[in-house]
């Protein structure tokens, strides 16, 4: 066996496409931002022309108002709520991905564990509220619970459908060479799961902000869901509003904070390169 | 006269020759209720280049899946070097390439190389592992190549990969199934070229399962074709073209004459033979 290759046909590459994308990227959101400035310009004008009543409908302006006027209270519940969206997602995603793994490891356990999984999704879990309320209290842990039963559930499932789509073909390879079930999981299953299991963790963020809200609505006494309802009760629809742009836009920086984690954990993903 | 026959046989059972590294008698295999292969005698010579043809379905597949270990025959027995399949590939006896490279996407060319030898010898430090399969993409023509990752290459360089892996566990026997078939027609020409020049550098035993006649006697020393209902082997032919051969051996003579051959060996194994 001599050192020198043999003969190196060139095959041409696959064009990257990763160039335009920024491009087409800002290009791509143009017509969303006009839609929405539209919007707030067509609602200010008909409430200000029908004379609608701020408790009904408030005009933008009135909510940017109550926004400016409520700043300090709005900031110090955006922040609670923030805390306990994060916590929650950072449990939701561990106990999901724990439960996903004990799945495919063990088989009998998961025979056992996947069916409740299952069922246990079926029951419709903002009703578990009061109950968890009931057992934790008023403070952090309720949320964390009420988070928890929402959103491991796409993480668990992604996480499993991208382990248990790993070609036969390369399993009959590891197998050859005598790769254990350990092995085959962790170095084979695993890192193939991972584009799946960043999809299901970016719904598992979305959810998190929602299981905030619920948690607080049923029993808080500090965070967004609970301005929410206190404003509620004080026909001061205006903060409501208010209250709810700060809801969206933190479920808005949970997803990007999400989809900025799959680029960093999975770059390969078919996504961001042509394969 | 038994006893003499044993030992004339070296101790080991009378149908192994010496010079065959793989030895398959009487292979039957029965899948959900159908008899996908039907009493398969299949002897491979050591180094030399064989290719399984014949029509889908004809269970060629299957038979290189019985001699890799990774489907149990229901009767009959397989033999490498003397050992079962399943010993032969722990003993990393057996490089496998199938038609889907399956590279690893989040590892490069050079640590998808060294793979499953990773695996196979644990005592390996990770620069040894790096430099055996530096030295198989170089083997392959693609040792410029070492940290790209699979989205990076071309469908023949990823399959280039895929040879690189099965050859860093320095196997006695290459068993590949259909590891042109997705590759355009240039590409597959100049994969076959490079697969003859390493069978011909390193001294491999290959066995392949092709679909294509060109490419079986462009490479191969001897043809197997399979026939449908059940699988088994209808004929047996041998290239007598000369090696070191390169793509001008398709214009010769001998090499046209052998297509027809084949070609009529093969039509007539479209037909469904007697199952019982």
């Amino acid at each position: 066996m001599s050192d020198q290759p043999v003969t190196n046909f060139s095959e041409s590459r696959p064009e990257s496409r990763f160039a335009s994308s920024w491009g087409a990227a800002t290009g791509s959101w143009l017509p969303a931002v006009i839609l929405l400035l539209a919007t707030i310009v067509v609602w200010e004008a008909v409430v200000r022309i029908f004379a609608i009543s701020a408790f009904i409908i408030p005009a933008p302006s009135e909510i940017a108002q109550s926004l400016v006027a409520q700043w300090g209270t709005l900031m110090q519940a955006t922040l609670v709520t923030a805390g306990e969206i994060l916590f929650g997602f950072l449990v939701s995603v561990v106990v999901g991905i724990a439960i996903a793994l004990v799945i495919v490891r063990f088989d009998w356990l998961g025979r056992a564990l996947y069916p409740l999984v299952v069922l246990f999704q079926n029951v419709p879990k903002v009703a578990l509220a009061p109950i968890f309320i009931l057992w934790f209290g008023y403070g952090l842990a309720p949320k964390i619970g009420l988070i928890l039963v929402i959103a491991f559930f796409p993480v668990t499932l992604s996480m499993l459908a991208g382990m248990q789509s790993v070609d036969r073909s390369l399993l009959s390879l590891m197998n050859s060479v005598g790769a254990s079930r350990t092995q085959i999981l962790f170095r084979i299953r695993v890192p193939h799961s991972l584009p799946n299991l960043m999809a299901g963790t970016k719904i598992a963020a979305t959810l998190s902000v929602i299981g905030a809200i619920v948690g607080e609505f049923a029993g808080a006494s500090d965070g967004l869901g609970y301005v929410i309802q206190f404003a509620s009760t004080q026909l001061d629809t205006a903060l409501v509003f208010a209250a709810l742009l700060l809801v969206s836009v933190l479920g808005i920086a949970f997803y990007y904070a999400a989809e900025i984690l799959e680029r960093i954990v999975v770059p390969w993903a078919p996504k961001f390169s042509q394969s | 006269m038994r006893v003499e026959t044993i030992r004339a046989a070296g101790g080991r059972p009378a149908h192994i020759r010496h010079d065959d590294l793989i030895s398959a008698k009487g292979v039957s295999v029965v899948m959900a209720k159908q008899l996908v292969l039907q009493n398969i005698d299949l002897s491979v010579p050591k180094g030399s280049f064989v290719s399984l043809i014949g029509p889908s379905g004809c269970g060629k597949s299957t038979l290189l899946k019985v001699l890799a270990g990774l489907v149990n025959p229901t009767s009959g027995s397989v033999s490498i070097a003397g050992l079962s399949p399943v010993e032969a590939a722990r003993k990393r006896m057996i490089g496998l390439v199938f038609q889907d490279a399956n590279l690893l996407p989040w590892k490069n060319a050079v640590d998808n190389a060294s793979m499953l030898l990773s695996i196979a010898d644990k005592s390996l430090s990770r620069a040894e592992l790096r430099g055996r399969g530096q030295e198989m993409l170089e083997l392959v023509g693609l040792g410029d190549s070492a940290h790209k990752r699979p989205h990076e290459l071309s469908g023949g360089m990823r399959q280039r990969v895929a040879i690189a892996r099965a050859l860093a566990l320095d196997p006695a026997v290459l068993l590949m199934d259909e590891p042109f078939g997705a590759l355009d027609a240039i590409t597959r020409d100049a994969m076959g070229q490079s697969l003859l020049e390493i069978w011909q550098r390193t001294g491999k035993t290959i066995v392949l399962v092709t679909h294509s006649i060109d490419e079986a006697i462009h490479l191969s020393r001897h043809v197997h074709v399979l026939g449908i209902k059940p699988g088994r082997i209808t004929e047996s032919l041998d290239i007598g073209l000369p090696y070191p051969r390169d793509l001008t051996v398709t214009e010769d003579p001998e090499f046209v004459r052998l297509v027809v051959q084949l070609r009529t060996m093969l039509r007539a194994s479209h037909q469904p033979g007697d199952a019982s």
